[in-house]
């Protein structure tokens, strides 16, 4: 299993980003052999959509859990979409907190977007 | 002819101006392209005699057609079409409606649906002043469908006066694409001068020929005069700061119905401005 963490730097002892789509970059755990990469959001300057286009990003790395701060409608409806599951890291510092918090069952599933959505980097 | 008024930062006097023009020339036309906020009309208070909808397409996916081969997301800079894994999700508030998706499927599986992003109103003040404006619905991203749709609208029109958004961003590049002469109305205060440069940037880089009326001077300082002396740029007047002015304003006055002297201002820009154009 793989298990993206929303992060602001490399590596497990990064801080998690308090973003999702604008996250400056994703933390990739990967349960099975205990490795971990991190990836540069590449959806972070997106004028509008980062959230479905961070989804994307995730999906094509293999993941299939996201821990997130905040979760847009529309990032809620693409994470529906490509059928991945995404927590709720709550009060987590760093990554490898969001992870043990995961790896522990004391995260929380969200099923519904936490926010109303942002309106982009209005570059239209 | 067409001839836009705009200013970079907001507030500087474009639609006071763009109206005013407009009520000083013969057969011209006023289009509000400042479709995030139109104003123009408060000022004219037209009678509306036409409402147009102005609506925008999306692309809608046909699930029997489509192997989510991925082409359509990889080719969408605005992130509206995300091929998933069991369907292609569709954020159609996201889509620009420039038709790329439908080229780059190989299976013909997207057709188009349409949506209404906004209005445009078409009407005529006591005085038989045309003014056409656009209202863009909250939330829309994207004003220029209906920019371009004003354009269209008054393309065979003798003299339009086009008050154009605020800023250099997309809607303005498209209010003043193909105009003979732009306007722009600055003020002399260090953010009026500092948008104008920007305004003046864009100008250049579109080869569209202006000059400068500095609005509300006596205010701020003198940084507007020197930069458009260094830069040899042409002030066609100059307004002087005058809180009869703003009040006659905020109570949705004309001004050349009310302020002594306004007209002649008018008519002086509009002389220069063609005079400008009969010398290229």
């Amino acid at each position: 299993m793989r298990i993206a963490v929303c992060a602001k730097d490399e590596g497990l002892n990064s801080l998690v980003s308090d973003r999702f789509g604008r996250s400056e970059k994703f933390v990739i755990f990967d349960t099975t052999n205990q490795e971990y990469i991190t990836i540069e959001n590449s959806a972070k300057n997106e004028s509008g959509g980062a959230g479905g286009s961070a989804v994307r990003l995730l999906d094509k790395n293999k993941v299939d859990i996201i821990l997130v701060p905040e979760l847009g409608p529309k990032a809620m409806d693409a994470i529906n979409a490509y059928e991945l599951k995404v927590y709720s890291f709550g009060d987590s510092i760093t990554v490898e907190e969001a992870i043990n918090g995961f790896s522990d069952a004391k995260l929380e599933r969200i099923l519904t977007n936490t926010n109303d959505g942002h309106r982009g980097l209005r570059r239209v | 002819m067409n001839i836009a008024v705009l200013s970079g930062k907001g507030g500087t006097g474009k639609t006071t101006i763009a109206v005013n023009l407009a009520v000083n020339s013969k057969n011209a036309v006023l289009i509000d392209t400042d479709v995030e906020e139109p104003n123009s009309h408060i000022f004219l208070k037209p009678h509306i005699e036409r409402t147009y909808e102005i609506k925008k397409k999306y692309p809608v996916i046909d699930t029997v057609k489509c192997t989510l081969c991925g082409e359509c997301g990889d080719f969408c800079n605005y992130n509206a079409i995300l091929p998933a894994k069991n369907k292609v999700l569709v954020l159609k508030e996201l889509c620009h409606d420039c038709g790329g998706c439908e080229l780059v499927c190989s299976f013909d599986a997207i057709s188009f649906d349409k949506r209404d992003i906004g209005k445009i109103y078409s009407g005529k003040s006591q005085n038989d002043i045309p003014i056409i404006y656009g209202d863009l619905n909250v939330g829309e991203v994207s004003a220029v469908k209906i920019i371009e749709r004003l354009r269209e609208i008054v393309a065979n029109e003798e003299l339009v006066i086009i008050d154009s958004p605020p800023g250099t961003s997309c809607s303005t590049v498209s209010a003043v694409e193909e105009v003979d002469y732009a306007i722009i109305v600055s003020e002399p205060t260090p953010f009026g001068v500092s948008d104008m440069k920007m305004v003046v940037e864009m100008l250049r880089h579109m080869k569209i020929s202006f000059g400068v009326v500095v609005n509300k001077s006596g205010l701020g300082d003198n940084e507007i005069y020197e930069y458009c002396k260094d830069e040899g740029i042409v002030i066609l007047e100059e307004i002087i700061f005058d809180t009869e002015i703003a009040k006659s304003y905020a109570k949705g006055d004309i001004l050349s119905y009310k302020i002594e002297g306004y007209s002649e201002k008018m008519s002086s820009i509009m002389n220069k401005v063609l005079e400008s154009e009969n010398n290229e």
